[in-house]
């Protein structure tokens, strides 16, 4: 098993380091294979592993790989955890990726960096991969900043733009910052449970539940500090309020990556980490209430941004953040698996709408902004048919993948008694709404209405064979069929079934699943119940208003909007956000450094004390200078002055003045 | 009392000078040469025929007392005498061409080294106050013949005039203070002032003691009765200064050594205070004046105070350690000062004197050789390791610091950081500053070899120090 | 075998200055030969060391002043030991990165590296305190000549400035000598340790070893010096002085100020602390508005160096805080791992800055722009190097930190808090001037005439990658090499634990 486990995570290392170094020398097509190959070869181990572990009867692994160092009585190590949750995980990056790597070879097809981009890719499926398959904190950390590089570099890979190398080093800087809180979390956890490793830290962390440690003047719980850093970090990956703005800006990317990484996997690292982390974060019902407010305001607050965008992958990289949202409420009330559940189904449908979205972009020449689209049905119907599967599954239709994960989430937020629980209900319930809005929206402005496609876009059309190249569109179709079916094939498994059993640790007392797990009757019931169900509702609700506004009588959106222009105002500027982190933190901070520098180091350090010291030398020097007269008359004097001081020691010795 | 034959073997070094002396004067006057060639050689092999015997009749065994106890020869006179010589032949060596680029070289001015010399080696193997005074005097007149050897050269003839005219007074008030010793001993000769001294406090000794001080102080060249030492040094022809440079400061330690420690070391708590004052002074006075100071040889002339003054302060440590370190001080800053003058003497030509610091500039495209030398006395006079400077300083501090008198090791080093300063602008001349067309340096063959003995000598003692530190601490009975 | 590898770059100095007068082709290969044959030795040192023992190896012993005890006392232990390697292969690099670069008197150039060379190795494996202090000295003199000969315009006040700092702080550092020795009545270091001398003087000691190596670090306010030095030296002045003498005052308070005055380093420790966090948060500030490539790396090298000093200061506390043996060893070990790192991380950095000034002669961040799109692979390396500096995972310059981080909360959250600052401040001034040197349209034609690097760039920055990631991936090998040394430093100064 430990060989398919290190080929799953060394074949991409291997491919990114061919398609890097060598890429020149075997050439695009080549390395295209390699890359492919590379990720195909994962992506089935990951599927067999994954059978492995449940069906195969595979038993949990855990084992060291090698020793990273080792300090006195300290062990750190490199090694693999592997049981179903992160099986789970490996099967939905490695698949996910693989589709993206097919879709490349044709979004990327004429661009110069295409080895480059195929090694990047690589590369971060394989530290993806060390992330979710770490058995200890170090490893971790390595993997989450390494997906954290791998991001920057990608944001930028057109780094000729000016907007795309803001982005990349804004969300580099970003996640920096939530890696602050992580680090902490991590020597938090080092300190008070004594080891990097998972198995320890947990059995540690339960074996001592109630262990406090005073901070700001108050006792808290170890857990509690420990389990809010952790967040902290999950919060810039996962890109969480306030740590979020860095996730749109991202689509300056080449849209397969914001496909990948900004949307299905690497985004999700958070939700992972926590429900990795359930057995601390169940220590702690305050680090649990932050997670779940937190989660709640970011389902809800970014889903209206995502309604005044105008640009297709802002749109969708909007109700990115709003749903890891949701899978961050789910986490905390507790319903880890419900999380990880909603992580998994996402993965396939936002992949789906990312990827559908930059086939129509390519379409259009790369024209991104909806409202110079319109009626593209006509031209990309398959794009159009696997764009609206992504979109219902997404909103939440019965049956469909989307609708049994945010379901679970939604009634089981209404089953928790946590702080914040009963807000974060009608957060997300609201967010139903908003969500088929912003969806339908889109899928109305880019599919149908009247044709608003720019001539010169137009042209360029026309001479694609059939508007987007066939690798283009089969990872559309391999990614739609599971976006529809997947949910109603593991739901009951996977939340009722006792899949994560040993993985994510729950206290009976805060179980909502189990709860729930007792009123559920199989996925067939449990999507008839939608029609008694206000979520679903308020989703046809969202639909039907969007295609009032946008299809049947657009014309009185003005009289909608005009009332509604502060609040617009707001939403287009994101409740301020950028403004303050960039005058604020970056501003001030460069302001903050100048000033220690000019003040500082040059006027203080070097003006005062340095050359002030010397020129006062200099100066004294100077002024004795003309003592050394040349004249006779004041040397022999000078030699008498000196003879009566020593005089003067002379009396003052037999006076016994000293 | 009774008067018995002295032992005249003892005193072979001064007879054999003394004898040499009439030879080179007479020869020289046969010589028609021209270049006085032949005063020359003679000269020099009179040095170190003069070496050998202070080592063979000085160095080793007990002190010895003749001449009704008025002569010592003891291994401090050997040590001394052998100082005093090998730093009169290197600065001979170097200022022969010197001389002769100006028309200075008579046989005259072989017969002033040789008198001085004679004059210094009856300082260091004085045992009586009048012994001292009369090679005192010998040195001191025939150096004031010397310093105005260059009668067409006003600023020489002026500083000449300076010389003499502080000197007489210093001379004054030394000889005023050994009357007092003498009234209080009531003898002329060391051992029995030192046995008054040992007798308890005697006000009188002290005050003669203190005027005594300032003769000392002002040989030496210590601040404030230093004023004389830059013009002095600027004025005389630089062979002259060279010479003025080096040897005489060994004779002035010797002068110190014999009176106030051989003499009067039991009043060693009453000349420390004094002590630290005339080397606190000096510190102060040659690192800030040289700071600021443009001429190579006035920088020169400064720094030797500066060197004086911690020179002093092994001194007033007052421990044999102390004084080894001065006499160790002494000579390393006889060798690295004669390196510095000869620098000067191997970079000038006729009709050019290469005393400016600005001269120096792009040394190092002319000619990289001399530069790393330039490079090595500089850092030495610094007290950079690697250098037989660093040693000087570092045996004054530990002398210092056992003495306990740490807060005088600070401010020691503090100015010796300061002293850096103007070391390094001379480095930064000869290493930073590039000249547009440096043209290659013409020496001659005998500069060159002892420009890089001198080198050589201050990186192999830098780098082998024991021998000589041993050496100048067996003089004083230390292990 | 230390003598050799001591005496024989001095001596190659000399043989280069002899041999390459007029004929720089052969000074060249003579000092690449000498740095390799250097290097050569160094690397067997290491394998032929004990990794396990604590105690020291390769000793050598022979009088030298025998006056005062004073002894030629040589050897090496699992804290030199790295050191020394390094400094083998800064130097080796130096020489292959001045090749066709360095046009003035190439000869005094490279015997000035190869004499540092020696010094160097000295200071770091001298065991007698006079030794070590003439080691010590002497090396302001090469890199006095190497900034000052080979230096930019303003190099004077650089080299005075430098020396002057330097040397200020290191004549306080032989009184403390001279003094101990009179307490100790020898001079080798190892007599130093466990005197028990009244806190009073052991402050007044620590006091004097700090004005030494603060300044060396350098530590603020006493850093000002190090900007300018950097800004003014050639390349290979820059790689030495960022890569060794920088390490030299580390070593120092491991070697003198831990041991000899440990009650005085506890009273003090708020100090040392306090001055690390400046230096981490104030510095790290000051390098982001940095219009000078140099300059900016300087300001970075002082803030990485703050980790250093942090890490072996905040043992005290740890011991306080967690009571954690393994805490404090973590906290020193990682001190140590980060002046290795940070090594080879601001060699490799400074590097790449000669590669963009020997091109365009300007370190104008200004000036730049739009590199990657004439110089791809010197991007890759350039954005690799700047990464390591900002302390990814799996680059050298993440495991120190890291270790440092994590001690640090054992001291107490704040410590912890801040020093992790680090991760952001480092990431933006590193990022930020990736961004504008790096990333971006082609800015001005100078840059659009740049070269990608030759294979001798090439072979220099890629072994340097491969060394900071072979590190970063796998650092066990270093730290089992200091670990048993550390201990026993650890048992000196704090006998209790």
């Amino acid at each position: 098993m430990k060989t398919i486990y290190l080929l799953v995570v060394l074949a991409p290392l291997l491919g990114a380091a061919v398609a890097g170094l060598a890429g020149h020398f075997i050439g695009r097509s080549n390395a295209a294979r390699i890359a492919v190959a590379a990720v195909a070869v994962s992506a089935l181990g990951s599927l067999w592993v994954l059978y492995q572990h449940v069906w195969g009867g595979a038993p949990v692994f855990d084992e060291t790989l090698y020793q990273w160092a080792q300090v006195g009585g300290l062990s750190l190590e490199v090694g693999f955890l592997i049981d179903r949750l992160t099986a789970l995980m490996m099967v939905v990056v490695t698949s996910v990726s693989l589709a993206v790597h097919v879709y490349t070879i044709g979004y990327m097809h004429d661009d110069a960096g295409y080895q480059r981009f195929f090694s990047y890719i690589n590369l971060f499926t394989f530290a993806m991969l060390m992330l979710v398959m770490a058995n200890n904190f170090l490893q971790l950390f390595f993997g989450w900043e390494a997906v954290g590089l791998v991001s920057y570099l990608l944001i930028g890979f057109y780094y000729r733009k000016e907007s795309a190398i803001f982005a990349n080093l804004k969300a580099f800087l970003v996640n920096r910052v939530g890696d602050f809180g992580f680090l902490l979390g991590i020597a938090a956890v080092l300190m008070y449970y004594g080891s990097l490793d998972y198995g320890e830290v947990f059995a540690a962390a339960t074996l001592r539940p109630d262990m406090s440690l005073s901070i700001f003047g108050t006792e808290a719980l170890v857990a509690t500090v420990a389990g809010v850093l952790l967040f902290i970090g999950a919060m810039g990956k996962s890109a969480q309020v306030p740590l979020h703005v860095w996730l749109p800006d991202s689509m300056e990317g080449p849209t397969p990556i914001s496909a990948l990484i900004h949307a299905a996997t690497m985004v999700t690292a958070g939700i992972f980490l926590v429900a990795r982390m359930s057995p601390i974060f169940e220590l702690s019902d305050a680090a649990l209430s932050v997670v779940l407010v937190l989660g709640a305001v970011t389902a809800l607050f970014m889903g209206l941004v995502g309604l005044v965008q105008n640009d297709i992958k802002r749109v969708i990289a909007y109700s990115t953040l709003s749903q890891l949202g949701y899978m961050f409420v789910a986490l905390g009330a507790s319903a880890y698996a419900a999380g990880v559940f909603h992580l998994m189904t996402h993965a396939f449908f936002k992949a789906l709408l990312f990827l559908g979205a930059g086939a129509v972009i390519v379409a259009l020449h790369h024209e991104q902004d909806m409202r110079r689209m319109g009626n593209l049905r006509r031209y990309l119907p398959m794009t159009h048919i696997t764009m609206l599967l992504g979109t219902l599954a997404l909103v939440g239709t019965p049956f469909f993948s989307g609708y049994y994960s945010k379901d679970v989430i939604i009634e089981a937020v209404h089953a928790a008694d946590r702080f914040g629980a009963g807000f974060a209900y009608w957060a997300v319930l609201l967010g139903v709404f908003i969500t088929a809005l912003y969806s339908f929206r889109l899928y109305f402005m880019v599919f149908w209405g009247e044709e608003r496609i720019d001539p010169h876009a137009k042209a360029h059309m026309s001479h694609l064979p059939g508007y987007v190249l066939p690798v283009m569109q089969w990872p559309l179709v391999a990614l739609a069929v599971p976006s529809v079916v997947i949910g109603y094939f593991t739901i009951e498994p996977m939340l009722f079934g006792g899949f994560f059993d040993g993985a994510i640790h729950v206290l009976s007392g805060n179980d909502v699943l189990a709860k729930k797990g007792e009123t559920f009757h199989g996925p067939l019931a449990f999507g008839l119940h939608a029609a008694v169900n206000p979520a679903f509702w308020l989703a046809v609700a969202g639909a039907v208003v969007a295609w009032f506004f946008y299809i049947a009588r657009p014309d009185l959106r003005p009289a909608l909007t005009r009332p509604m222009a502060p609040l617009i105002g707001v939403l287009e500027r994101k409740y301020g956000f950028d403004e303050l982190y960039r005058n604020g933190f970056a501003g001030g901070g460069r302001q903050l450094g100048a000033l220690f520098w000019r003040g500082g180091d040059q006027a203080i350090i070097d003006g005062v004390i340095v050359n002030g010291t010397a020129r006062t030398i200099g100066r004294l020097a100077q002024g004795l200078r003309g003592v050394q007269s040349g004249y006779l008359y004041h040397y022999a004097f000078a030699m008498i002055i000196g003879l009566l001081l020593l005089l003067t020691v002379f009396v003052g010795r037999w006076q016994g003045w000293f | 009392m009774p008067f018995e034959m002295p032992q005249f073997a003892l005193a072979a070094p001064e007879i054999w000078l003394g004898v040499m002396l009439c030879v080179v004067l007479i020869a020289d006057l046969f010589d028609r040469g021209g270049e006085s060639l032949l005063a020359f050689y003679l000269t020099q092999a009179t040095l170190v025929g003069a070496m050998a015997l202070a080592i063979h009749t000085h160095w080793g065994g007990d002190a010895v007392i003749t001449f009704n106890g008025m002569y010592i020869s003891d291994s401090l006179a050997a040590v001394l005498k052998v100082a005093i010589a090998g730093l009169t032949i290197i600065t001979l060596g170097y200022g022969r061409d010197y001389l002769r680029d100006r028309d200075l070289l008579k046989g005259e001015i072989y017969l002033l080294v040789l008198t001085a010399t004679l004059g210094m080696f009856v300082m260091a193997s004085a045992s009586s106050l009048l012994v001292l005074y009369m090679g005192l005097e010998l040195l001191s007149l025939s150096l004031y013949a010397m310093v105005a050897f260059d009668r067409d050269s006003r600023i020489g003839a002026e500083a000449a005039m300076k010389y003499f005219i502080l000197g007489a007074l210093s001379s004054g008030m030394l000889l005023y203070g050994m009357s007092m010793i003498y009234g209080a001993a009531g003898s002329l000769l060391i051992d029995d002032i030192a046995a008054a001294a040992l007798a308890g406090d005697n006000l009188l000794l002290a005050f003669g003691m203190t005027f005594a001080l300032v003769g000392i102080a002002f040989k030496f060249g210590a601040a404030p009765f230093h004023m004389w030492v830059p013009d002095v040094y600027q004025g005389a022809p630089t062979a002259v200064t060279a010479f003025l440079g080096t040897a005489p400061k060994v004779a002035a330690l010797a002068l110190f050594l014999r009176l106030m420690v051989d003499g009067l070391g039991d009043l060693h708590a009453q000349w420390q205070v004094m002590g630290i004052i005339l080397a606190a002074g000096s510190l102060v006075v040659g690192n800030l004046f040289a700071l600021v100071q443009t001429s190579f040889k006035r920088m020169l002339a400064y720094s030797t105070v500066s060197h004086i003054g911690f020179l002093f302060l092994g001194l007033v440590a007052g421990s044999d350690e102390g004084y080894a370190a001065a006499l160790f001080y002494a000579i390393s800053y006889g060798i690295m000062a004669a390196g510095a003058f000869g620098m000067i003497m191997l970079l000038s030509r006729r009709g050019f004197e290469a005393d400016m610091i600005d001269d120096l500039s792009g040394l190092n495209d002319r000619h990289g050789g001399y530069a790393l030398v330039m490079l090595l006395l500089m850092f030495s006079m610094t007290g950079i390791p690697g250098t037989v400077g660093f040693y000087a300083k570092w045996l004054v501090l530990s002398a210092l610091v056992e003495a306990g008198l740490i807060w005088l090791a600070v401010l020691a080093v503090v100015f010796a950081v300061i002293g850096a300063f103007y070391y390094l602008r001379v480095l930064k001349a000869v290493y930073f500053d590039r000249v547009d067309s440096p043209q290659p340096v013409e020496a001659t063959s005998g500069q060159q070899v002892l420009m890089w003995a001198n080198g050589g000598a201050v990186l192999l003692l830098g780098l082998f120090p024991d021998t000589l530190i041993a050496t100048c601490r067996a003089v004083f009975g230390l292990g | 075998m230390l003598s050799l590898l001591v005496w024989l770059p001095v001596l190659g100095g000399i043989g280069v200055l002899v041999a390459g007068r007029d004929d720089a082709a052969r000074a060249r290969w003579f000092a690449l030969g000498v740095a390799a044959l250097v290097f050569g030795l160094a690397v067997g040192l290491w394998v032929a060391f004990e990794a396990g023992v604590a105690g020291m190896q390769f000793v050598e012993q022979a009088d030298w002043i025998s006056a005062f005890g004073i002894q030629y006392y040589l050897g090496v232990d699992g804290i030199s030991m790295p050191l020394v390697v390094l400094t083998a292969f800064a130097t080796l690099l130096v020489v292959v990165a001045a090749w066709e670069v360095v046009q003035y008197k190439p000869a005094q150039y490279l015997a000035a590296f190869l004499i540092m060379e020696g010094i160097m190795i000295g200071v770091f494996s001298a065991l007698d305190a006079i030794l070590f202090y003439v080691f010590f000295e002497a090396m302001l003199i090469p890199m006095f000549l190497i900034i000052g000969i080979w230096g930019g315009p303003n190099r004077i006040y650089a080299t005075l400035k430098f020396f002057l700092y330097t040397f200020l702080g290191s004549v306080m550092m032989l009184i403390a000598l001279i003094y101990l020795r009179t307490e100790a009545g020898s001079f080798a270091i190892q007599d130093f340790y466990g005197l028990q001398l009244p806190l009073a003087t052991q402050m007044v000691l620590f006091l004097a070893f700090l004005a030494a190596f603060a300044v060396k670090v350098p530590m603020f306010p006493v850093h000002t010096w190090l900007p300018d030095a950097h800004v003014e030296a050639p390349t290979g002045g820059s790689v030495i002085l960022a890569a060794i003498t920088l390490k030299i005052g580390g070593y120092g308070f491991l070697r003198f100020s831990l041991p000899i005055a440990p009650e005085a380093s506890m009273a003090l420790d708020w100090l040392l602390i306090g001055l690390s966090l400046i230096a981490v948060v104030y510095i790290g500030l000051v390098a982001m508005v940095q219009a000078d490539l140099k300059k900016l790396i300087a300001y970075s090298s002082i803030a990485h160096m703050g980790f250093v000093t942090l890490g072996f200061f905040l043992i005290f506390r740890i011991l306080a805080g967690s009571g954690s043996r393994d805490g404090a060893l973590l906290a020193l070990e990682g001190g140590m791992v980060q002046m290795i790192s940070h090594g080879f991380v601001s060699a490799a950095m400074f590097l790449c800055v000669g590669v963009l000034y020997d091109r365009m002669h300007s370190r104008r961040i200004a000036d730049y722009g739009g590199v990657a799109s004439k110089m791809p692979v010197f991007a890759g390396f350039f954005v690799l190097f700047a990464m390591a500096n900002a302390g990814l995972p799996g680059t050298s310059g993440f495991v120190g930190e890291f270790m440092i981080v994590l001690a640090s909360f054992q001291a107490g959250f704040w410590y912890a808090a801040i020093a992790a600052l680090t991760l952001i401040l480092g990431a933006a001034y590193s990022l930020w001037m990736i961004k504008r040197v790096v990333y971006g349209e082609v800015d001005n034609e100078n840059v659009d005439a740049l070269t990608d690097v030759t294979p001798r760039e090439r072979l220099l920055l890629g072994t340097l990658a491969v060394v900071i990631i072979a590190v970063g991936v796998y650092p066990a090998p270093l730290v089992e090499v200091m670990e048993p040394s550390l201990d026993a430093l650890f048992r000196i100064v704090v006998p209790t634990f």
